[in-house]
């Protein structure tokens, strides 16, 4: 029983480890590029804030499953539910989908955002199209939560 | 979802009216001038000298932002206020007011500004470098070398200070502590002259950084001018302050009159504005071909204009002659969309993607209705969408904001609307549920809400291949429109069916689709290559079936929202059993997560919904490769031309 609870649990945090880790790299990406843009023209905070927030959305992605869980398993009402040791596998597998599209598409994204920033910065006007592309890698992020969901939904507790 | 017809627009005038008729062309603004074919028609152009003009714009905008520091502050108050109005035909009159003298005065002000403060800054560190000695009682003159000795003022690390202390037993050489702090000792020296290699050989290894009062070469020339005899550094302090008093009392005087040159700044707003519609208007008239005596414009008018540009160069019809004519073939002109009010906020989606080509239609009403419905799926938060209409409504009405971003905000407010009616049907109010008035919960029954996704996308997708056929038969492929594109159109609903409900008539429907595709899909004539030429294009099939997963999307989307708002509500849940500042946790959390949440939900909902319009829906019909229609106008920064 505690075995299946704990790899539930463990499937939570690797959602919200991974999304983290991929959101961290790819904001810090961005962010670092939109630093430089603005040494050179400090007016553009607003629109670069834009990009650079972008590859943030895996990580709230992973929060966002830990907190399914977390309701599945019971931790954020007041019973705990127990876990048989294969529904704890299953919750954990569950978790996959989120935690490593968002880890890998957290990246790229950043990149892309990066990127975004120079054209920003050349082309202030076009401001939504690298947003577009940017949208463009977290599909894969938004499709990974959308599994996971699903997943988290038809496991049975 | 039309593109507006345009009209070709040529003048032919008298030279002395050029600038006259230029004017009223700006005025009106709905022209957009061509550069004329100078070559072709052997006409020259004139030179454009706008030196003078471009160098007065440059004073204007930068005496405008220098004063701007005297503005009412209050972010909100400013962002609300409306621009200054100046009628269009008045507006020469602005020019009426001497702003030379005032942006003379604005710079003469600035330049002594920056000079006083650059010697303030320069005194200060005067003041720096004399503190530590503010306790030597001796007058300045003292501080000489006389035949035999040697008097040096200057400072030593502590760790140095011991190892001096070993000197002098030995040595002639006696010093005194004036101060010290924590790294560093500030001391008089005095030592014989015949020593003084050898002294000044020990003091570089202890580091002894000498300051030179008394020696000319390192003392700044104010301060050996304030510095006489008898006297001490304290007396020289005192001098220098003073000074500083007085340079501070003249800045506050620059700064009132400073203050005083505020009052022409609307003035100044105005002459910026009108001058640079007379450099436009100069650039302008640089398009122009011209003879001696006459010149020829073109441009481009839309045709519901045509009247109005008649009846404002009616004064000049003495000496003017106007044509209109349709645009040629091989011409290409620009574009202007043209919607009912409704769909016009929804021209934004368009013109970001770029506009149509000549031929094709305008797709921003086909579009409207589903990016309507995405945004409010995938933000399904009937609270945030009531905030984001509320605040956008009370944008335009009392910041009366004009053009793009009166557009952008009426698009908000419309997309605020579908999430209330949206959010309300399947999400929530701030976290919260009404159970009567939902018809889905998401939450619930995942799946339900998954296949209205895929049902929504599917109409969307179908839609995007009507309009295909649409364009088929407009631009005469009727073959094509009715095999290839009628095939997919029968082949993709009767293939759903039949996988539903199995249907034998649903089957046979699909083969007959597939079969007009197969057929008719490839253009080849060796029927062989026809033939795999169009099984091949069958496995587009793949390709629908992407593009309607990728709707998928929306469910993703309105979940996160829907869940993140409940993760706000339970923090703030745990936040109100905190005893004494819980309540206030609470409101904090309540009010930051959902104004957080909001954002995110609405910057993704924006996004996503704009890539399933550019890349699900206009890549089933839509070309873009027009050029936007740039009309001859007043532009304006501060004020606005009514």
């Amino acid at each position: 029983m505690a075995l299946g609870f704990t790899l539930a649990v463990f499937g939570g945090a690797l959602a919200v480890v991974l999304g983290g880790i991929g959101s961290a790299i790819g904001v810090g990406l961005a962010g670092q590029a939109s630093s430089g843009v603005m040494s050179e023209d400090p007016g553009k905070f607003g629109s670069l804030l834009l990009l650079v927030a972008l590859p943030g959305t895996q990580g709230i992605y992973g929060f966002l499953s830990a907190f399914l869980v977390m309701l599945k398993l019971g931790l954020v009402g007041d019973v705990l539910k127990s876990a048989s040791v294969y529904q704890g596998w299953q919750i954990l597998i569950a978790c996959f989908p989120v935690a490593f599209a968002g880890l890998v598409s957290g990246i790229h994204q950043g990149k892309v955002c990066a990127s975004g920033v120079y054209m920003v910065a050349k082309q202030p006007k076009d401001l939504m199209k690298p947003v577009i592309m940017a949208a463009l890698v977290e599909t894969y992020a938004v499709l990974g939560l959308l599994i996971t969901i699903l997943l988290l939904n038809g496991i049975q507790l | 979802m039309s593109i507006a017809q345009v009209q070709k627009f040529q003048v032919v005038a008298h030279s002395g009216v050029k600038m006259e008729i230029l004017s009223a062309l700006q005025e009106e603004g709905l022209v957009q001038v061509e550069r004329t074919d100078f070559e072709e028609l052997g006409l020259n152009s004139s030179a454009v000298d706008v030196y003078q003009l471009e160098h007065n714009l440059y004073r204007l905008s930068h005496a405008l932002d220098y004063l701007s520091r005297w503005e009412e502050k209050g972010f909100v108050k400013r962002l609300l206020a409306p621009k200054t109005q100046i009628e269009r035909e008045k507006r020469e009159e602005a020019l009426g007011f001497d702003y030379l003298s005032v942006l003379n005065e604005v710079e003469r002000i600035e330049a002594k500004k920056n000079e006083l403060l650059s010697e303030l800054k320069f005194l200060k560190k005067e003041m720096e470098f004399l503190d530590p000695f503010k306790s030597l009682e001796l007058p300045l003159g003292l501080l000489k070398p006389t035949e035999t000795t040697q008097i040096l003022i200057g400072s030593l690390p502590v760790s140095g200070y011991e190892d001096l202390q070993k000197v002098p037993g030995e040595e002639a050489l006696w010093y005194e502590m004036v101060s010290g702090d924590k790294r560093r000792y500030y001391l008089l020296l005095v030592f014989h002259k015949q020593e003084r290699e050898r002294m000044e050989q020990i003091l570089r290894e202890l580091h002894f950084a000498p300051f030179y009062f008394t020696e000319p070469v390192q003392i700044t020339e104010p301060l050996l001018s304030r510095t006489e005899e008898q006297d001490r550094v304290k007396d020289v302090m005192r001098k220098i302050d003073e000074e500083m008093q007085s340079k501070r009392l003249m800045l506050e005087d620059l700064e009132k009159e400073e203050k005083k040159l505020f009052e022409h700044r609307e003035q100044l707003m105005r002459v910026h504005d009108v001058l640079l519609n007379e450099k436009e208007r100069i650039f302008c008239s640089g398009l122009l071909g011209e003879t001696e005596r006459v010149v020829y414009l073109e441009g481009w008018v839309c045709s519901s204009d045509v009247k109005k540009i008649k009846s404002k160069l009616q004064p000049f019809s003495e000496v003017t002659e106007l044509y209109f004519r349709d645009p040629l073939p091989e011409e290409d002109p620009p574009v202007i969309l043209e919607n009912p009010k409704p769909g016009k906020p929804f021209e934004l989606i368009t013109k970001l993607y770029g506009l149509p080509q000549r031929g094709s239609f305008d797709p921003t009403l086909p579009l409207a209705p589903f990016f309507f419905l995405f945004v409010g799926l995938c933000v399904s938060e009937a609270g945030y969408g009531l905030l984001v209409a509320l605040l956008s409504f009370l944008f335009i009405k009392f910041a009366k904001p004009r053009g793009g971003l009166l557009q952008f905000l009426k698009l908000l407010a419309l997309l605020g609307v579908s999430t209330v009616v949206l959010g309300t049907l399947v999400g929530g109010w701030f976290g919260f549920p009404i159970r009567p008035l939902m018809v889905l919960d998401p939450l619930q029954d995942p799946l339900s809400f998954l296949y209205l996704a895929l049902a929504l996308g599917f109409i969307q997708v179908w839609f995007g291949t009507l309009l295909n056929m649409i364009n088929s038969i407009i631009n005469k492929r009727y073959l094509q429109a009715l095999f290839v594109q009628g095939g997919w159109l029968l082949l993709l609903p009767s293939l759903v069916l039949y996988l539903a409900k199995r249907g034998s008539i649903w089957g046979i429907l699909s083969l007959a689709g597939a079969a007009g595709i197969v057929l008719f899909a490839s253009p080849s004539r060796n029927p062989f290559a026809r033939f795999f030429g169009g099984l091949y294009s069958l496995y587009d099939i793949s390709r629908y079936l992407a593009d309607v997963l990728s709707y998928s999307r929306l469910l993703a989307l309105g979940l996160a929202t829907t869940v993140i708002a409940m993760v706000v509500n339970n923090l703030c849940q745990t936040a109100l059993g905190i005893p004494w500042v819980g309540w206030l946790l609470a409101a904090l959390i309540f009010v930051g997560g959902h104004l957080f949440n909001l954002g995110i939900s609405f910057l993704g909902g924006f996004v996503h919904s704009m890539r399933l319009q550019f890349v699900e829906f206009f890549s089933k019909f839509f070309k873009a490769g027009g050029s936007p229609f740039k009309p001859f106008e007043l532009k304006s920064k501060f004020v606005e031309f009514i």
